[in-house]
């Protein structure tokens, strides 16, 4: 079962773009791409470390308007101004929820609820950099080689290859005495507390990992779908975000990976009754809360250890 | 002169109007083993807080070998030294036997391949005989508690503070459990925290009594028993 | 100061009146679900939208009297509280840490909510304003006042001392106090927390609707309103205290004024963006609120 679920993640988004080539369904694909690589970065801070960041979202949003900006308005390449908007959207992101991160559990989403409220606010209402509501339209797609815009399916790949790269950093992350530490305050800030740990510092450290691969996301978002407006990056957002890894299977390197490959693609399958979407969301949210918190991926662990 | 382990000076510490700790002077020497005891609600498991920093104290003073750890964050005084364990056990349920050792070696400075050597003897050294794979939350409340002391040891602590170590154990894991602690007496200062009279008499060089908040008396077990008030306190109570 | 002046003033008033106290009703539903069963309900909003748009689908589409719209609001919104309740909510009742499990639901009963909005009702209008039952104006010196605003305005501030004077007076109203103030010693007791849990939960969910049918009567709605209400009355219960309604009632009034005034000079959404400043600072602050016990 496992080995079929890991097959399933890795071989449906290669098969469909390398044998579909365009198309829609290979858009479909991209998009579940780069959200199986802001899963990826939400569960290094959920599933890892034990925090549920709202402003998830937010930050990738000013990712997107940065590197938007630096791009479109300043004439960089893709290459240089996506590290730069995800480093802006990191440190930005950095400062709005330190004083939330030596809160409890409850507490810091909370806080991250109202701090991604607040972002959204400033995206609509501020409209130099965001054009507000009316969203900026006709943003470039990454150059590739040759110079211009890279067209599918080469796009898509270069979206796998992000997706690889990020899971791999994660896989090596936690491998590390840092991902141990991330996990013991996970399952116990207090004893990992008494036993020495800098809590604060090491949420901090994960916090910041965590947002700089929101924000490469948020940028690759903008320019694959070639369009930003703030309800793209708005709180609920951030809870599909994390639904996708809790459905997928938190704590895993394939859970979120799953979790995205599942309801990414269902905004844009279901057309005109994109609200149906929201109803699916939102029953998953309590369906996984109530029955299946260990996730899809998670399940299956379970399962095959006992056996 | 030589400096004291723990030093705790005038130390108080109130929850709203309840005064939990009023000016407690404790002492304890190198090489003593202290114990700790009082009704419920005296303010025992308060005091430990207090010490290991997970609860500021209002005022008053706390050094640890002379150095000063007064309102220091509860992780820099776990690395200063001082480890303690927990009333209700408190261990990584869902991690390995193993990784609960090498946890306890997070927060301090060594190489991986130090730790595990050190996770191995803590686990030798306080008995722990089971699979290192072992997940912990299966393990018996004995083991459990072996394997606390076990992810203290690793960091070689100069103080160890055990909150009620032998809450909940038959009497023959107790006779081991004293016997565990008197063994550990050579590596590292211990202070602990009981209220079953029998348990501090055979391991304390001295016990505190608290009563309220307050220190009633700091003598050796024996004239601590004798002691009019004490007998006043735990009358009724049956654990002389 | 001129007549006009005078003018601006007394409106500015009276409107930071009557929002203030429909924000505090709205807000005392939350805290006292909140205080009681440390349940913080991020579908609040998404309630308070649904009692508008149930009760102007009633009344004002359907044009059903009012002593049949309003029942039949409160009816439906009941039930379903009490659906959820029951199979949903009562589940993490014994969680230690039950809010941070509770906040991801009622976000997602929220998104449930909203999706189903726009689905269904959104589909007949964007703006949704009732007929009122009470046309015309009361004049108080020299400023008009729509009827309709005035009732709203006496009902709110009737249903905030009725809820004060429950919450003092009736056996379950000390009740609900008692297990909020201190959950073990209420059980020891013998104050049946389930019971309590359950009895908050559908009271503070319809106050809510009561204030989602009061704001439907003296103003429009939109859909975007009930996550604009959710975090307003997030930031009155969290700046007021979870469980204090003299705390929902005196913050609320404040952000009520403040909502009037900022509004003659610029948009209405610089102040929630400081109530979400307010509640943020809180939060960093004092968590237990200004009136905490």
């Amino acid at each position: 079962m496992r080995a079929l679920i890991i097959a399933f993640v890795v071989a449906t988004p290669l098969v469909a773009i390398l044998s579909l080539r365009d198309g829609f369904f290979v858009f479909i694909i991209g998009i579940a791409l780069i959200h199986m690589l802001w899963a990826s970065g939400l569960n290094l801070l959920y599933g890892f470390t034990g925090l549920i960041p709202l402003t998830y979202a937010g930050i990738a949003g000013v990712s997107a308007y940065t590197t938007i900006h630096l791009v479109m308005a300043k004439g960089l390449s893709f290459w240089w101004a996506l590290p730069i908007g995800s480093a802006v959207a990191a440190v930005l992101g950095l400062l709005l929820s330190l004083p939330a991160i030596r809160l409890r559990g409850f507490y810091f989403a909370l806080s991250g609820m109202v701090i991604q409220s607040a972002i959204t606010i400033a995206f609509v209402y501020f409209p130099a950099y965001t054009n507000g509501d009316t969203g900026i339209a006709s943003v470039p797609r990454p150059t590739g080689f040759d110079g211009r815009g890279i067209a599918s399916p080469y796009m898509e790949l270069v979206l796998a290859a992000f997706v690889a790269a990020t899971v791999a950093g994660v896989w090596l992350t936690m491998r590390t005495r840092f991902g141990h530490t991330l996990i013991a305050i996970r399952e116990d800030e207090d004893l990992a507390r008494a036993m020495g740990i800098n809590v604060t510092l090491n949420r901090t450290a994960a916090f910041i990992i965590s947002s700089f691969i929101a924000g490469i996301g948020g940028g690759l978002y903008a320019h694959y779908i070639g369009f930003a407006s703030p309800r793209a990056y708005d709180v609920l957002i951030s809870l599909n975000i994390w639904l996708m890894v809790a459905m997928g299977g938190r704590g895993t390197l394939i859970g979120p990976l799953l979790g995205a490959l599942l309801l990414a693609p269902l905004p844009y399958l279901l057309v005109q009754y994109t609200w149906i979407k929201d109803v699916i969301y939102g029953v998953a949210i309590l369906l996984v809360t109530m029955f299946l918190p260990q996730g899809i991926y998670g399940y299956v662990l379970k399962r095959g250890a006992k056996s | 002169m030589s400096e004291h382990l723990l030093e705790a000076v005038d130390v108080s510490k109130a929850f709203g109007g309840l005064k939990a700790l009023s000016q407690i002077n404790v002492t304890q020497g190198r090489g003593e083993l202290l114990g700790m005891i009082g009704p419920n609600g005296s303010g025992k498991s308060t005091f430990v807080n207090v010490i290991s920093g997970a609860l500021k104290p209002d005022s008053g003073d706390i050094r640890l070998m002379g150095g000063s750890i007064y309102r220091k964050p509860q992780h820099v005084v776990a690395r200063a030294g001082i480890a303690r364990t927990f009333q209700a056990v408190k261990i990584f349920g869902k991690l390995s036997v193993l990784d609960n050792v090498l946890a306890g070696a997070l927060g301090h400075e060594m190489s991986r391949a130090d730790a595990t050597e050190l996770a191995k003897a803590s686990l030798a050294r306080v008995g722990l005989n089971v699979d290192l794979d072992k997940n912990a939350g299966s393990l018996g409340l004995y083991d459990r508690r072996r394997l606390e002391f076990a992810a203290r040891l690793i960091s070689r602590p100069k103080l160890l503070m055990l909150d009620e170590p032998v809450g909940g154990l038959n009497p023959e894991e107790i006779r081991a459990m004293i016997a565990l602690i008197q063994s550990l007496r050579e590596e590292c200062g211990i202070f602990i925290i009981e209220h079953t009279m029998k348990v501090i008499t055979s391991l304390a060089d001295r016990v505190v009594v608290l009563v309220n908040g307050r220190k009633l008396v700091d003598d050796t077990p024996q004239a601590v028993l004798r002691h009019r008030e004490v007998i006043d306190v735990y009358l009724g109570t049956g654990d002389a | 100061m001129s007549d006009e002046h005078i003018l601006v003033l007394l409106s500015v008033l009276t409107s930071g009146l009557l929002v203030g106290t429909i924000f505090s009703v709205v807000a005392a539903g939350l805290s006292l679900i909140h205080g009681t069963i440390l349940l913080p309900q991020a579908a609040n909003g998404q309630v308070f939208l649904g009692a508008g748009l149930l009760f102007w689908l009633f009344g004002t589409e359907f044009d059903w009297p009012l002593w049949v719209s309003v029942p039949a609001t409160f009816l439906i919104i009941a039930m379903i509280a009490f659906a959820t309740e029951a199979t949903i909510l009562k589940r993490f009742y014994p969680l230690e840490d039950r809010n941070i499990s509770y906040l991801i639901i009622t976000l997602g009963i929220a998104q449930i909510l909203s999706g189903v909005y726009t689905g269904t009702i959104g589909k007949i209008s964007d703006t949704f304003q009732v007929t009122t039952p009470f046309p015309g104006f009361a004049m108080i010196e020299p400023v008009p006042i729509p009827n309709t605003r005035l009732v709203a305005f006496v009902l709110a501030a009737a249903v905030l001392g009725g809820l004060m004077a429950f919450l003092r007076l009736h056996r379950i109203g000390r009740a609900l106090r008692a297990v909020f103030q201190n959950r073990e010693a209420a059980r020891l007791r013998g104050i049946d927390t389930l019971k309590i849990y359950r009895f908050a939960f559908l009271l503070g969910t319809m106050i809510t609707t009561a204030g989602g049918i009061l704001f439907a009567l003296a103003f429009a709605l939109d859909l975007t309103v009930g996550w604009t209400m959710s975090l307003i009355t997030f930031s009155i219960m969290i700046v007021g205290g979870p469980g204090s309604v003299v705390g929902a009632l005196c913050v609320g009034l404040v952000f009520g004024f403040t909502q009037a005034i900022v509004s003659v000079f610029a948009d209405p959404t610089v102040s929630t963006f400081a109530y979400l400043l307010a509640m943020l600072a809180m939060l960093f602050i004092r968590p237990s609120g200004l009136f905490a016990k």
